[in-house]
């Protein structure tokens, strides 16, 4: 399978996602920029640019909480899957809306002045000695730059040319970005806060990060029971649909995928060939095993494209034990055939 | 009937998933237009300061001091912090202190504090004499309170305090903008204080990287006509417990 690069392949779907992500954006910091303002209680308005500071800042981090919810809430429930498959786009207009907040702080609080807004961005504030007052903006401007990498990797190109593992790898830089994050607001605006919007805000967005990853990860832990040696307990056959996959997390290697048509099993690599999609979240589409993310197909029995094509994945042997799948997670090796098993 | 299947690639999101996409989406979009407008309804109050432009540029004429700022003490017995334009303060003359002058600017007032940010001719010493208030010592203090940049705190920006405008204080107060210390309870009846080093010059730098907390300081409260002025001592500073 081939392809070209487009800067975007657009469909409907993605159409339609990105313009519900900026009809999002765009409300939220028109209501804070012109709805909110009318209901303050402040002697003389805030200025526009604080103002604007707080509704981009506050809305990037909504986003980035946003983008690291999608993945955990898929797999709670897959018809969230679809908001997965186009999480780059979110990727690229959270870091929008951080430059956004970035050009507001840098054309007011670093600006009127003969030091230069650059060096005054690292050098006003030094008090790296002390907790209370330690400079937060650093802090915000690293989350910034792991957010620009991020934003301008997202795209097919750098994945095929970085390899979709190392693309991977730098790509969980979010984690250390919401981190930075975090520690940006809790370490600047909260410790002005004297009313409780922002910190609950805060706490909401870090409670819904780490309460969504819990929750999946509970759901992914499969039972592990040793049932020979090397070999472990998938679970019931009985939980794996008519075309449609399980996925194993082994203690050590690469999920795997079980996938069950025309009655029998089969277990290949999770990971797709063509960029690491999860094919245990794709079906079985006129007999082959079909990547959710970009259609790549792969034959059930030994993880072969069809012909013309070439991309291959990893196979696995499976055992039906007493109703109960066992799989060893010895990966063969890619295109190796394996006899499906009857469920 | 199987589970609904979406390729990344496709067009169409498939019937089954149309509906609980939908919903979703409109509840980001209603959520996002609440959450905007509640957390900003909540913004805290950033106080009265204003910088008064609409009123022009104005000429006082008064009495100059300058340690450990520049400060025009009027004849009826007000007080003007004098600053530059941004973030900068005014370059006076030592030979100045405690001789008349003018000084034309644009106003920034907050409450009863005024200052000045002078623009050109700036301040010029006028001939004549001119009685300079007196210095009253009103003894030493440890006072709870925040080190903020004047010009801001009157109304160049709004809000003009706190950890999050700290650079932003910073670069004033590098610049020589007058620095005050603003109190948690009034002191003599005043809760704003121009703040100095503890030898009567200019703020000591390390106190710098206190600026926008809440700290106490030590040091010499002196009485200069209608201002107040904190000779602090930097070795003093600690931090303060929330009021």
């Amino acid at each position: 399978m081939s392809h070209r690069y487009r800067p975007v392949g657009w469909t409907r779907a993605k159409i339609l996602y990105d313009a519900v992500l900026l009809a999002a954006v765009w409300l939220y910091i028109t209501a804070y920029m012109q709805w909110g303002p009318l209901l303050q209680r402040v002697t003389l308005p805030l200025d526009d640019a604080r103002l604007g500071m707080q509704a981009y800042g506050s809305c990037a981090l909504l986003l980035l909480t946003l983008a690291l919810s999608i993945g955990p809430l898929a797999r709670i429930d897959p018809r969230f899957l679809p908001l997965l498959y186009n999480r780059r786009h979110l990727g690229v207009i959270t870091f929008a809306v951080a430059l956004g907040h970035a050009f507001q702080v840098l054309d007011w609080y670093f600006a009127f002045s003969p030091t230069p807004s650059l060096v005054g961005l690292l050098g006003a504030d030094t008090a790296y000695g002390q907790l209370r007052g330690f400079p937060f903006i650093p802090l915000g401007i690293a989350a910034f730059l792991i957010l620009a990498v991020l934003a301008a990797t997202s795209h097919d190109f750098w994945l095929a040319f970085l390899a979709p593992p190392v693309w991977k790898a730098i790509h969980m830089a979010i984690y250390a970005a919401y981190a930075l994050v975090v520690a940006h607001v809790a370490l600047g605006a909260l410790q002005d806060a004297r009313n409780p919007g922002l910190a609950l805000l805060l706490a909401g967005c870090i409670a819904t990060v780490v309460g969504l990853h819990l929750v999946a990860a509970s759901r992914d832990r499969t039972e592990r029971r040793a049932a020979e040696t090397g070999w472990i307990d998938a679970g019931p056959v009985a939980a794996i649909a008519e075309d449609r996959a399980i996925i194993v997390h082994p203690e050590d290697g690469e999920a795997v995928a079980i996938f069950r048509h025309a009655g029998r099993l089969s277990a290949v690599s999770n990971l797709c060939a063509h960029q690491n999609g999860p094919l245990g979240e794709g079906r079985i589409v006129d007999g082959c095993i079909t990547c959710p993310w970009h259609g790549y197909q792969y034959r059930p029995e030994d993880g072969c494209s069809p012909p013309p094509y070439t991309e291959r994945v990893a196979t696995y042997r499976l055992r039906v034990r007493d109703g109960r799948v066992l799989l060893d997670p010895r990966p063969n090796p890619p295109g190796t055939r394996v006899e499906p098993v009857p469920a | 009937m199987s589970a609904p299947f979406f390729i990344g690639w496709a067009n169409h999101l498939p019937a089954p998933l149309r509906a609980p996409l939908f919903g979703f989406a409109l509840l980001l979009l209603a959520g996002a237009a609440a959450l905007g407008t509640l957390l900003s309804a909540l913004t805290d109050d950033p106080g009265g300061g204003e910088f008064l432009f609409a009123e022009g540029a104005k000429t006082l004429q008064g009495v100059v001091t300058t340690r450990p700022y520049p400060v025009l003490h009027l004849p009826d017995g007000r007080f003007v912090l004098l600053s530059g334009v941004g973030k900068t303060g005014v370059e006076a003359d030592p030979a100045l202190e405690g001789r008349g002058a003018t000084a034309t600017g644009v106003m920034l007032r907050r409450g009863e504090v005024e200052q000045m940010q002078v623009e050109p001719p700036g301040l010029v010493a006028r001939d004549g004499a001119a009685p300079l208030p007196a210095a009253e010592p009103l003894g030493r203090w440890r006072i709870a309170g925040e080190i903020c940049d004047g010009k801001c705190w009157n109304g160049a920006m709004r809000p003009g305090v706190g950890v999050s405008h700290r650079a932003c204080a910073n670069l004033c107060l590098i610049g020589g903008v007058p620095p005050l210390f603003v109190a948690q309870r009034p002191l003599a009846g005043q809760s704003i204080l121009l703040l100095g080093g503890a030898e009567g010059g200019p703020l000591p730098p390390p106190l710098l990287d206190w600026v926008g907390l809440r700290v106490t300081l030590e040091g010499a409260v002196e009485r200069r006509g209608g201002l107040l002025v904190f000779l602090a001592d930097p070795a003093s500073v600690r931090h303060a417990a929330a009021p």
